[in-house]
Formats: C-alpha cells, sequence, structure tokens
C-alpha cells in the first residue's frame, strides 16, 4: 500500500498541458486530470461527447480510478482531480514513422473529432497527430485533455498546429513525392508555414487549399506578429480575438476535409522495393514455394508478437497475423523503409478491418531515434521493438551487401530484438538479388557465405529447422534464442 | 473562475488567416449556394438538388 502515497512523475513527453498528465504505476499508463482541466474533463463527459466519440471508436476509452494513485485530491490548480485508467495500447508509434494514408486518416480523424466536438459545445485546444495512435488496425485520439469548452466568437486555436503536423506534410509529398515521415523527421513539431511554402512547387501556386492554407498564412504571420498578441484575453496590452462564429468554423472544417481527403502520395520518386516480387524473376512461383516452407517453419510455433522486418508489403506478415497462440492471434508488427510499401500494407488492414498488424516506415540502417527534451520524449525504436518472432526474410542480405553491416553485428541485433524466436533467410552471394547489391561494389565484408552466415547467429540462437526454398539457393532457418545479445 | 488554457501559441497571424480564409469560404458557400438555387427554379426541382453537405448548412 506505499505505493498509493508514491508521487509517479509524469511521462518524459506530457508535460506540456496544465490540465493533466500520463503517468506510469505498476507497468500500468494512467492520465491524471488536474483541478485545471476538471470542468473541461467534466463537460466532456456530462455532454455526451465522450460517449459519441467512444462508441464510434474515435476515442480511446478510460475508467475512472478511485485510488488515488498520485496524491489525493486537493483544490489548488495543479493538484490531482481525478485519475484515469485508459485502455492500454500495445505499441506506441510517431506521425515521422507513418505512411502517406496513415497520417493522412490521423488528420480526417483530427477533423471529424473538432467537428463532433463543436456540436457539444467544445473544441480542440490541440492538433498534434502526437495525440493519435493506431490501436486495433485503425487511428485513435489518445489524449483525454485536449478538449476545452468552445467560445464560438473565437476561431479554431489549434489551426496552426493542424496546418504544421498534419496538412503541410501531407501537401508535400503530395506535390514533392518525398515521404511525409522524412518531412516529419526533420520538424517533428510541425514544418513552418514559410517552409512549406518554399518547399513546394510552382505549381502548387494555382491551388485555392495551397494559397489559403500556406501561401496566405505566411504573409499574414509576419504582418500579425508585429502586433499584440491575442491570447492573453483580459491581459493588458492584449486585444480580444478578431469576430468569429459557429458557421464559419463549420465551413473551415469541411474545407480542410475536403482538401485532406484529396491529397494523394505521389509515387513518382519510387526508389524503394513496392512491387518488389512482382517484377523480378522472383514472382508468384517464387513466392508459393516460399509460403510453403515459412508455413512448415511456424506451424506450431507458439507467438504472442511478431516483428517482420524489411516486411515489404506484408505478404508474411500477414501470414503471421492469421497464427494463433492460445486462441489469441498474435500481435505483428510489419517495417519496412519502403514508405509505398507500407502504406499498401496499411491499405490493406484498413480495407480488411484487421486489428493485429501495426504497419510503420521503419529504415533499420537509419532507425527512428530518441528524440525530444532530453532525449526522452519519443523512445527510439530499437526501444519499443520487442517481439516473441523476429522474421528477418530477404533482410539480411541486404543489411550485410547494401549496408555493409557485418554478419556479427546482425546476429547479435536480431537477438536484441527477439525475446525467442527468428526466422531468418540466407540469400547466398550468386542469387540475383544479392548479386544486383555488389555489381558496382567491391568492398563488402568477406566471408560472405553460408559458414559464415552460421558462424555468426550460432553464438546466439540455436538451429531448430532449416529448408532450402525450392527452385532457388536461399535459404530459411528458423531458430532459438539461446544467449542475450 | 477563469484559466488561461492556451497552452499552445495560436500564432497571432492564425486567427487572422482563419477570419479571412472564412470571409473566402463564405462568399464561395454564398455563391453556390444561390447558383443550386438559380438552377433548381429552372430545373423545378426545389431542394433536393442541393449536395448533401450544403444541406447541413443551409
Amino acid at each position: 500500500m506505499t505505493e498509493k502515497m508514491t508521487k509517479h512523475p509524469h511521462h518524459p513527453a506530457s508535460y506540456r498541458d496544465p490540465a493533466g498528465y500520463v503517468f506510469q504505476a505498476g507497468g500500468v499508463y494512467y492520465r491524471q486530470v488536474s483541478q485545471r482541466g476538471a470542468a473541461d474533463y467534466d463537460w466532456l463527459m456530462s455532454s455526451g461527447l465522450y460517449r459519441v466519440l467512444t462508441e464510434k471508436g474515435l476515442l480511446l476509452s478510460h475508467a475512472e480510478i478511485q485510488e488515488g494513485l498520485n496524491g489525493s485530491a486537493g483544490s489548488g490548480p495543479e493538484e490531482g482531480y481525478k485519475t484515469l485508467r485508459p485502455v492500454q495500447l500495445n505499441f506506441i508509434s510517431y506521425p515521422y514513422e507513418w505512411s502517406f494514408d496513415q497520417l493522412r486518416d490521423a488528420a480526417l480523424l483530427t477533423l471529424k473529432i473538432l467537428s463532433l466536438a463543436i456540436d457539444h459545445g467544445m473544441t480542440l485546444k490541440d492538433a498534434t497527430p502526437f495525440n493519435i495512435q493506431f490501436h486495433e488496425g485503425r487511428p485513435v485520439f489518445i489524449d483525454t485533455l485536449s478538449f476545452e469548452k468552445h467560445i464560438v466568437q473565437e476561431p479554431w486555436v489549434a489551426y496552426r498546429q493542424f496546418c504544421e503536423c498534419c496538412l503541410y506534410p501531407l501537401y508535400l509529398e503530395h506535390y514533392t513525392g518525398i515521404s511525409s515521415q522524412k518531412w516529419l523527421t526533420a520538424w517533428p513539431d510541425g514544418i513552418p508555414a514559410a517552409a512549406t511554402a518554399s518547399l513546394l512547387p510552382w505549381r502548387s501556386r494555382l491551388n485555392m487549399g495551397v494559397w489559403m492554407h500556406v501561401r496566405l498564412q505566411n504573409m499574414v504571420k509576419p504582418a500579425a506578429d508585429k502586433g499584440k498578441g491575442y491570447q492573453a484575453e483580459g491581459v493588458e496590452g492584449t486585444r480580444k480575438p478578431p469576430s468569429f462564429n459557429l458557421q464559419k468554423l463549420r465551413h473551415l472544417i469541411q474545407h480542410l476535409e475536403q482538401i485532406v481527403a484529396g491529397l494523394r502520395p505521389r509515387e513518382t520518386v519510387k526508389a524503394g522495393w513496392s512491387n518488389y516480387y512482382g517484377k523480378t524473376i522472383l514472382g508468384q512461383g517464387y513466392l508459393d514455394e516460399k509460403e510453403k516452407v515459412f508455413r512448415e517453419l511456424i506451424q506450431g510455433l507458439s507467438f504472442n508478437s511478431a516483428l517482420d522486418l524489411g516486411a515489404n508489403e506484408g505478404y508474411f506478415s500477414l501470414i503471421a497475423a492469421e497464427q494463433n497462440s492460445r486462441e489469441k492471434k498474435a500481435m505483428v508488427l510489419s517495417v519496412d523503409a519502403d514508405p509505398y510499401c507500407i502504406n499498401a500494407l496499411y491499405r490493406v488492414i484498413r480495407e480488411k478491418e484487421l486489428p493485429n498488424i501495426q504497419p510503420l516506415c521503419i529504415d533499420l540502417a537509419q532507425p527512428s531515434a530518441a528524440i525530444g527534451f532530453r532525449n526522452a520524449e519519443r523512445a527510439a525504436f530499437n526501444d519499443r521493438a520487442r517481439a516473441d518472432l523476429v522474421l528477418a526474410l530477404a533482410l539480411i542480405h541486404h543489411l550485410a551487401l547494401g549496408y555493409n553491416i557485418p554478419l556479427n553485428d546482425i546476429a547479435p541485433y536480431l537477438a536484441e530484438l527477439t525475446t525467442g524466436w527468428l526466422l531468418a533467410e540466407f540469400v547466398p552471394l550468386k542469387d540475383e538479388k544479392a548479386q544486383e547489391l555488389v555489381r558496382n561494389k567491391r568492398q563488402y565484408h568477406r566471408p560472405y557465405d553460408q559458414a559464415a552466415f552460421e558462424n555468426a547467429f550460432l553464438e546466439y540462437f540455436s538451429v531448430e529447422k532449416k529448408e532450402r526454398i525450392p527452385g532457388t539457393e536461399r535459404i530459411l532457418y528458423l531458430m532459438k534464442k539461446i544467449r542475450p545479445a | 473562475m477563469k484559466f488561461l488554457l492556451l497552452y499552445i501559441d495560436p500564432g497571432s497571424g492564425s486567427y487572422l488567416v482563419q477570419v479571412i480564409i472564412a470571409a473566402i469560404l463564405g462568399a464561395l458557400f454564398y455563391f453556390k449556394t444561390l447558383w443550386w438555387k438559380i438552377r433548381s427554379f429552372f430545373t423545378k426541382n426545389k431542394k433536393d438538388d442541393l449536395p448533401e453537405n450544403d444541406r447541413k448548412n443551409d
């Protein structure tokens, strides 16, 4: 019972909002509502908005808990008002890891929630996509404290944030073909209007949406910044915000919805692996054989989670996601460096409503780093990704021959990511795909052969099963981890 | 008791931009509605012709 008295520190990323914060206790995440956020929280719950949003699956639901985990309730503005226990998420991902459609769906979700909120006399006080997570295959809003009472005469306070974090990266990918993750990696907290305006190509000037939300904003901002601020209403020396109304806000939301829904990823800059199987001799025949061997190897294997590294369009992720482990389907995390592959997989997941696959754009040679204040707000990919079964299909030759990562470094990395099993494919040097990687490259770590591969992996794993894919020289290994990395 | 809850800076410009954008959209909406009314007058299909989205704001 000592825990009740302990004050749990807030999550390192949950410090901005004075209305409350997220903390962890006993491995469970909770959200603390402070007295400052009490009125808005109560209105969210009593106005019917919470019920509507959770019934539609748009907002993560929670239960109010009675134990005062983080000190007893007091009356000071920073004191605890209530403690919430939200539905726990399997995995946390960040907008700079999402494919185009994932970010677009997150943007549309934000607008839909705002629309429903104003119907209930509330508004969203922020619009960062970090408030959204993918849960059971769909984007869901997780920040219960983002809602505040709507003053109808005021414009949307988070409009600029919505533009910078959602609209601009989508515009940039739509018009330049350079993927949204790249822009959001450079500007995780949103791309300034000035930068967006200078990065968008000339032809975007003809678009009314771009003109209004990027160029006009960029023109108005410097002029307005010289004036007095609006935000400190009632404070001397500041002005009241310009007058707005509900109808105007509805028009604005509708307009943004139409724009976002009409944006498409521009697939002309196609440096990656989408359609990898279709275009090569590694066509359907090869895939059928590989699938047969793959199914044989994972048959009877018990795993609650799988991590598919270099998943391509998720062919094997989808098979792994069917596997039952004690009546429960495994959670599969599918990562690939090619955002178009991940986008294609996300579309399948969305269409078929698959709840247990999480696709993410991750380049294993440059996985997402720990960023934010004190490098503690957003965790590195390697600190989040753990699974009972790691799939490394047609991956290791890319790391070894393409990136010159020694086999002796790849083996401990995979041992770090798996808690039990590894299913790895060895692609020999004479394979067409391996030859493509070394054709113009004399420098790579030698020897690169089956013996060197086995030597490196036997340090950490024992080989349980091993099978050649018929018609090729490729070998699939099912390995069990015997030593921590 | 009134608290200051704006913990993100909306940007002084962003309010002004929204006012301008809303004015443009309002004008567009006005003309669109007018156009539909004229059209439906001639085709004699009163309100049924208005697109779904616009009817809400009518």
